[in-house]
C-alpha cells in the first residue's frame, strides 16, 4: 500500500533519465527548436503541487492559445481528484471520512476510487487493502518518536485494517469497526493522471506527457521523437527505459518515505502482518489507465513478484518490471 | 407680478436640479480619477513569472488560496524552493498614510526568507521623502531570515552593534512606525501562508508554556478541592436541556437529578498534579514518552454514560470527547497507557490519557474546555443519529507554568518606553505653557519678559518638537484617521508615535478652550520656523504687502478647499490624498531638514521667503491642518481675549498691530483667524500702549480693563 503522507519527493528520483532528457527538450536546445517548429508545433509544461508533491504536465500544440485552456482544465482535474480523496487535505471528502467515520452523499470520485480500491483488494486476496491507514500513523508516529512499533501495537493496529469492514452504497460510505482509517494513496495519483488525460484529450490534444506522480503520454513531442520514461536511478542515469511509451505507468518502491535507512520499512504495508513487504525493492506497472496501473503496482509489490505477476496478468494490456531486492 | 412669482418658484429648483447635476458630476469626475487602490494581489502568472524567471518555474498557483510555488527543475524532477505570494492578500495592515502597503514575498520549504521585495506602497516618509530606496533595503534584510522566529526591528544599524542578527532587522530612522507596519506585514502573511503550505505556527507561535518542576506533596482529596483534578458530572436534566430543541428524548431516561455522567479530568504535566495520580516513577516515564513540549490530560468516566465506549480503541482520537482552547479543537489522541499507572483511589471506569502534540498550540496555562458528544437517535428503521456537545471548563493557576512569550517586536508600548525622556520635556513644557497662557496678568501683561519667553519657546518648538523629536503634528495623520474610519477601522498605527499623540490630545483639549491658535502660534515647528525668519524683515528692510481686505478673506477660504480635497480623497481611498497633501512643507522642512529633491525645497523655500512679505501666508490662506484646527476651533468654550468698549470705536491699534489679520475693524476677534500670539493682550494690559487707558490716564482716570469673558 502506498501511503505517503510526506511530500513523496524520492519517489519522483527513480524516475529520471527519459523524463530528464524530455525536460531539457521542452525548454530546449536550438536545434530541437528549430525541428519542431519546421513541424509548426510547440510544447509548453506547467508544474504544479498535488498530493504533496510536484506534478508537471507537457503539452504540444499547434497554436499558443490552445496551452492555457487546457493547463486550466488539466490542473481542475487535479484539484477536483485532491478534494474527493487527498489525505494532504484536512477538507477533503476522504479526510472527512476518516474524521466522521461516515460520509453521506459521497463524491462520485472517491466512489469511483473506492469501488475500483475494493475490487482489486479482493482479486489481490487483501494484498491491496485500502483501510492500511492506521499502520501509517502507527509507523510515522514511532518514527517520529524514535522507534520501531512492537509486535503488539502492530497487531493493534492490523486488527483495525479489513476492506471488508468498509460499507459502500450510493448513499454513503461508513466504517463498520471503530478506528479504522481510509486511504486512497495507492492510486489516486495515478486516476489523477487518467482525469487528466481525459481533460487534455477534451481540449483536443493529443501529444501530452503527464506526471501526476504517477505518469502517463499520449501522441509524440513537438518534434516528433516518441515519448520515453525512465525508470530506477543509476547514479544520473535511469536503471531502465520505456522508449517509446505511451498509455499509463506507475511505480512502487521502496524508496520513498522510508522509516528505516535499510529501507526494509516503509510506507507501503503488507495489511496482514503490519510490516513493510520485503522481496521487491521495486515494481512498475503499465497499463491502459493510471488507476490499474497505480492499484496493480501496489498490489504486485506487497504480493512479491510470482503472484504479482499473475495478478497483472489478469487484466489485459497490463505488464510488470520487478527489481529484486539485494 | 404673477409672471414675476412663477419665477421666483421656478429658480430654486432649476438651481437646485444644477447643483444636483454638477455635484453627480463632480462626483462622478472623482471616482474616475481618484483610482481605488487595489486591494488585492495583482501580479498575476504574468508579473510572477517576470519575478522569478527562468531557469526558476513558476508553479500552478494554489486553487485555494493566492500562493505561487516556485520550483526548480533538476534532471527531469520538480523541486519546489518557494512559495511566493503578495502579502496583501494575507496582511493588510495600514500603512503611516493608511493605507497598506503591498510586498511580494518568497517562503522557502524550510520556513526561511528567500526573497523580499516592496511592489506598492504609501508611506510618506518615502515617497518623494528619503525615496523608496531605504525601504527596499530595509526589507531585503530579511531574506535568509527565518519566518519561524518572531523579527524586530532594531535601531539603525543595530545588527553591526551586536543585535541578533537572526532576530532583528536594522530600522530606519525618522520611519520607525513606517518599518514596523513592513515588519508586521511581513511576518503577519507569512506566517499565514506558512500555517496553510508549511504545517507550522499555529496560534501561539513561539511561546513555550512549561509546568514548573516544583512538587507540592499534595492528596487527591486536595487537588480535587482546588479543582486541579476536576469531577465533572453531567445530570440527565442537563442532558436534556442540550437536546431540548431537537426534540429528541433520553431513550433510557433517569431521573432529573441523577447523573448521567461522571468524569475526571486533569493536566498530568503539572509534577504536583501529575505525581499524585501517577506516582513518581511512572509520571516521569510518561513525560519522556510524550516528549518534549507535548502534553497529557487524563480522563477517567465513571458514570451511567460514558464517552469512552467499550469500543473505543487504544491509541486513537476518541471521537466523544474533544478539547478546545481559544475556539479552537486541540488535536488530542490517546496515549496507549496502561491502568495500573493511576491513582487506585481514582474512580473505576474507562479511563483515557490523551496526548496533544507540541505543535497543537495548547497552553496550559490559560483555560480550556472538555467537551462529551451525546448522540441520540431519531426514527426506527434508518435512524438518523442527532449529536449535542456539552462542555466544561478547566483551568490552571498560570503560577504553576513558566510562560516564555515569544519576543513580539516593537509594540507600542515599546516606542512610549524608547521616547520617554522625549515626552516628560514635551510634557513639561506644556506644563509651563498653560498657566503662562491661562495668567494674562503674570507674564503676558510684561511686553519685555512675555516676548523672551515666546522667543524661547518657539525655539524650543521648531528645535526640540519639530527637529529633534519629529512631533510635527500633520494632515497626513488626519488621512490615516479617515481612511482608517472609512476603510480599515484599524488606529493602531497612531500609537506608535507618541509624542505626536501627546501633542495631539493636548491640542485638542486646548483647541475647545482657546481655539486653534495654541497649536499655530505656539506649538507649529514650520509656524515657528516662519516667525524665526519673519525677524529678519526688518533688517533687510522688506516690507510687508498689505493683502487687499477682500482678497484676503477670499484666500483664506482656500485652506479649506485644500483640507476638503484632501480628506475627500481619502474618504475615497484614493493615493491622491497623499499627493494633495505634500501641500504641507512640513515633511521638506521639518521631518528632512530640506534634503530632499528640489522642487518641494523649492516650494517650501518659497513659502518661508513668501512669509517674509505676507506674514505667515502659508498658515492663513494654505494650511489644511490649520484649516482643520480653525474648523473644530468653532467649538471654543472662552472668548479669553479681553476687550474694552472702546475696542474698535474708536481704538484701531490692536487691529492695526495684529499681524494675522485676526481683529475686525469693529474690534471684534476673528478666532479662528487667531494664532494666540498674545500681543493684543499684551497691548490691552499695558496703560503705556493702549490707547484708551493712555487718554484716560492723561484725563485723570483710571481704566480698569474689562475681559469680556472670564481669562
Amino acid at each position: 500500500m502506498s501511503l505517503s503522507l510526506r511530500p513523496a519527493m524520492e519517489r519522483r528520483r527513480i524516475l529520471l533519465g527519459g523524463l530528464g532528457a524530455l525536460a531539457a527538450l521542452a525548454t530546449g536546445p536550438a536545434a530541437f527548436r528549430a525541428l519542431a517548429e519546421h513541424r509548426g508545433r510547440r510544447a509548453a509544461t506547467r508544474a504544479g503541487l498535488a498530493f504533496g508533491t510536484t506534478v508537471s504536465l507537457t503539452l504540444v500544440a499547434e497554436r499558443d492559445d490552445a496551452f492555457e485552456p487546457a493547463f486550466r482544465d488539466a490542473f481542475a482535474a487535479i484539484r477536483a481528484v485532491e478534494a474527493a480523496g487527498s489525505l494532504y487535505r484536512p477538507d477533503s471528502a476522504l479526510s472527512r471520512l476518516n474524521r466522521d467515520g461516515r460520509l453521506d452523499a459521497p463524491d462520485p470520485l472517491v466512489l469511483a476510487m473506492l469501488r475500483f480500491a475494493l475490487t482489486l483488494a479482493e482479486r489481490s486476496g487483501g494484498a491491496f487493502d485500502p483501510t492500511v491507514q492506521p499502520l501509517w500513523t502507527l509507523w510515522s508516529d514511532g518514527a517520529a518518536r524514535g522507534e520501531r512499533p512492537g509486535p503488539q501495537a502492530r497487531a493493534e493496529a492490523v486488527s483495525r485494517v479489513g476492506w471488508r469492514h468498509v460499507a459502500v452504497d450510493e448513499t454513503g460510505i461508513r466504517f463498520a469497526r471503530a478506528g479504522m482509517c481510509l486511504t486512497l494513496n495507492g492510486l489516486i495519483q495515478g486516476f489523477a493522471a487518467d482525469r487528466v488525460m481525459a481533460a487534455l484529450a477534451a481540449h483536443g490534444i493529443a501529444d501530452a506527457f503527464v506526471d501526476t506522480g504517477e505518469f502517463a503520454a499520449a501522441g509524440a513531442h513537438a518534434d516528433g521523437t516518441p515519448w520515453r520514461l525512465g525508470l530506477g536511478a543509476h547514479g544520473d542515469r535511469p536503471s531502465e527505459v520505456i522508449a517509446p511509451f505511451a498509455g499509463f505507468a506507475a511505480t512502487s518502491g521502496d524508496d520513498a518515505t522510508a522509516f528505516s535507512p535499510d529501507r526494509r520499512d516503509h510506507h507501503i504495508f503488507d495489511p496482514a502482518t503490519g510490516l513493510s513487504p520485503t522481496a521487491l525493492s521495486r515494481v512498475t506497472v503499465t497499463a491502459p489507465s493510471g488507476l490499474l496501473a497505480d492499484g496493480l503496482s501496489t498490489a504486485a509489490f506487497v504480493m512479491g513478484e510470482a503472484a504479482g505477476a499473475a495478478l497483472v496478468r489478469l487484466y489485459s494490456g497490463c505488464a510488470a518490471r520487478f527489481t529484486v531486492k539485494l | 407680478m404673477r409672471r414675476a412669482g412663477c419665477r421666483r418658484a421656478e429658480e430654486p429648483s432649476l438651481t437646485g436640479r444644477d447643483a444636483r447635476t454638477a455635484l453627480c458630476h463632480l462626483i462622478a469626475i472623482l471616482f474616475v480619477f481618484l483610482a481605488l487602490p487595489a486591494h488585492a494581489g495583482t501580479l498575476g502568472r504574468a508579473g510572477m513569472e517576470k519575478q522569478f524567471p527562468p531557469p526558476l518555474v513558476v508553479g500552478e498557483r494554489d486553487d485555494r488560496i493566492p500562493v505561487w510555488p516556485i520550483l526548480k527543475q533538476e534532471a527531469g524532477s520538480y523541486e519546489v524552493i518557494a512559495y511566493a505570494f503578495e502579502s496583501i492578500d494575507f496582511a493588510r495592515i495600514p500603512g503611516f498614510g493608511g493605507t497598506a502597503p503591498n510586498l511580494l514575498i518568497a517562503l522557502a520549504p524550510d520556513g526561511t526568507f528567500r526573497d523580499a521585495r516592496v511592489t506598492s506602497h504609501h508611506e510618506p516618509v518615502f515617497l518623494e521623502g528619503l525615496g523608496s530606496e531605504p525601504l527596499f533595503a530595509f526589507v531585503e534584510q530579511y531574506v535568509g531570515l527565518s519566518a519561524r522566529q518572531p523579527i524586530r526591528v532594531g535601531r539603525p544599524n543595530a545588527r553591526a552593534a551586536g543585535a541578533a542578527p537572526a532576530t532583528t532587522v536594522d530600522g530606519i530612522s525618522m520611519a520607525t512606525a513606517s518599518t514596523r507596519v513592513i515588519n508586521e506585514t511581513m511576518l503577519a502573511a507569512s506566517l499565514a501562508v506558512a500555517r496553510e503550505k508549511l504545517g507550522f505556527g499555529a496560534v501561539n507561535i513561539g511561546l513555550r508554556v512549561e509546568a514548573k518542576p516544583d512538587v507540592e506533596p499534595l492528596g487527591l482529596a486536595e487537588l480535587e478541592r482546588r479543582g486541579w483534578v476536576k469531577r465533572w458530572q453531567i445530570t440527565h436534566a442537563e442532558v436534556d436541556a442540550a437536546f431540548a430543541d431537537t426534540g429528541l428524548s433520553d431513550p433510557d431516561p433517569g431521573a432529573p437529578e441523577k447523573p448521567f455522567a461522571e468524569l475526571t479530568l486533569a493536566y498530568l504535566n503539572v509534577p504536583t498534579i501529575g505525581r499524585a495520580i501517577l506516582g513518581e516513577a511512572a509520571h516521569a516515564r510518561l513525560m519522556r514518552e510524550i516528549g518534549p513540549g507535548a502534553h497529557a490530560v487524563m480522563v477517567v468516566s465513571s458514570g451511567h454514560w460514558s464517552p469512552l465506549p467499550d469500543e473505543f480503541v487504544l491509541g486513537s482520537v476518541p471521537d466523544r470527547l474533544t478539547i478546545q482552547q481559544g475556539g479552537l479543537t486541540v488535536n488530542a489522541r490517546d496515549a496507549a497507557w496502561e491502568r495500573r499507572d493511576l491513582a487506585p483511589d481514582l474512580p473505576a471506569g474507562p479511563w483515557s490519557l490523551l496526548k496533544i502534540g507540541d505543535a497543537a498550540g495548547f497552553d496550559p496555562s490559560a483555560p480550556w474546555s472538555l467537551s462529551v458528544k451525546v448522540t441520540r437517535e431519531r426514527g426506527q428503521i434508518f435512524p438518523e443519529k442527532v449529536a449535542c456537545e456539552i462542555a466544561a471548563e478547566y483551568r490552571l493557576p498560570p503560577e504553576l507554568f513558566t510562560r516564555e512569550v515569544p519576543d513580539a517586536g516593537p509594540s507600542w508600548t515599546d516606542s512610549w518606553r524608547a521616547r520617554g525622556v522625549e515626552l516628560g520635556i514635551i510634557a513639561a513644557a506644556l506644563a509651563l505653557l498653560v498657566p503662562v497662557l491661562a495668567r494674562q496678568d503674570v507674564l503676558v501683561a510684561r511686553a519685555r519678559p512675555f516676548s523672551l519667553f515666546r522667543f524661547g519657546f518657539l525655539a524650543f518648538t521648531l528645535g526640540f518638537v519639530g527637529w529633534t523629536t519629529q512631533a510635527q503634528l500633520s494632515i497626513v495623520t488626519l488621512v490615516g484617521t479617515v481612511r482608517a474610519l472609512v476603510h480599515t477601522g484599524d488606529f493602531g498605527f497612531l500609537l506608535y508615535d507618541p509624542p505626536s499623540l501627546v501633542l495631539w490630545g493636548f491640542v485638542l483639549v486646548t483647541l475647545v478652550v482657546w481655539g486653534r491658535g495654541t497649536f499655530c502660534g505656539w506649538l507649529c515647528p514650520f509656524g515657528a520656523l516662519q516667525e524665526f525668519v519673519a525677524f529678519l524683515a526688518k533688517p533687510l528692510r522688506i516690507r510687508q504687502v498689505t493683502v487687499p481686505p477682500r482678497l484676503d478673506r477670499a484666500l483664506r477660504q482656500v485652506k479649506y478647499v485644500v483640507l476638503a480635497a484632501i480628506l475627500l480623497a481619502a474618504a475615497l481611498g484614493s493615493p491622491l490624498a497623499d499627493t494633495f497633501s505634500e501641500v504641507e512643507p512640513f515633511k521638506t522642512a521639518i521631518t528632512l531638514y530640506f534634503i530632499r529633491s528640489w522642487p518641494f525645497v523649492l516650494y517650501a523655500v518659497g513659502l518661508i521667503v513668501l512669509n517674509l512679505f505676507v506674514y505667515k501666508g502659508f498658515c492663513r490662506y494654505l494650511c489644511p491642518l490649520g484649516a482643520s484646527l480653525a474648523l473644530a476651533g468653532r467649538l471654543r468654550l472662552l472668548d479669553w481675549i479681553p476687550r474694552r468698549p472702546e475696542c474698535g470705536s474708536p481704538c484701531q491699534l490692536c487691529k492695526v498691530r495684529c499681524r494675522y489679520g485676526a481683529i475686525e475693524p469693529s474690534g471684534k476677534i476673528d478666532y479662528p483667524e487667531c494664532f494666540q500670539c498674545m500681543d493684543c493682550v499684551t497691548i490691552i494690559r499695558d496703560p503705556a500702549q493702549c490707547v484708551p487707558q493712555v487718554l484716560a490716564a492723561k484725563r485723570g482716570k483710571r481704566l480698569v480693563p474689562q475681559p469680556v469673558a472670564a481669562e
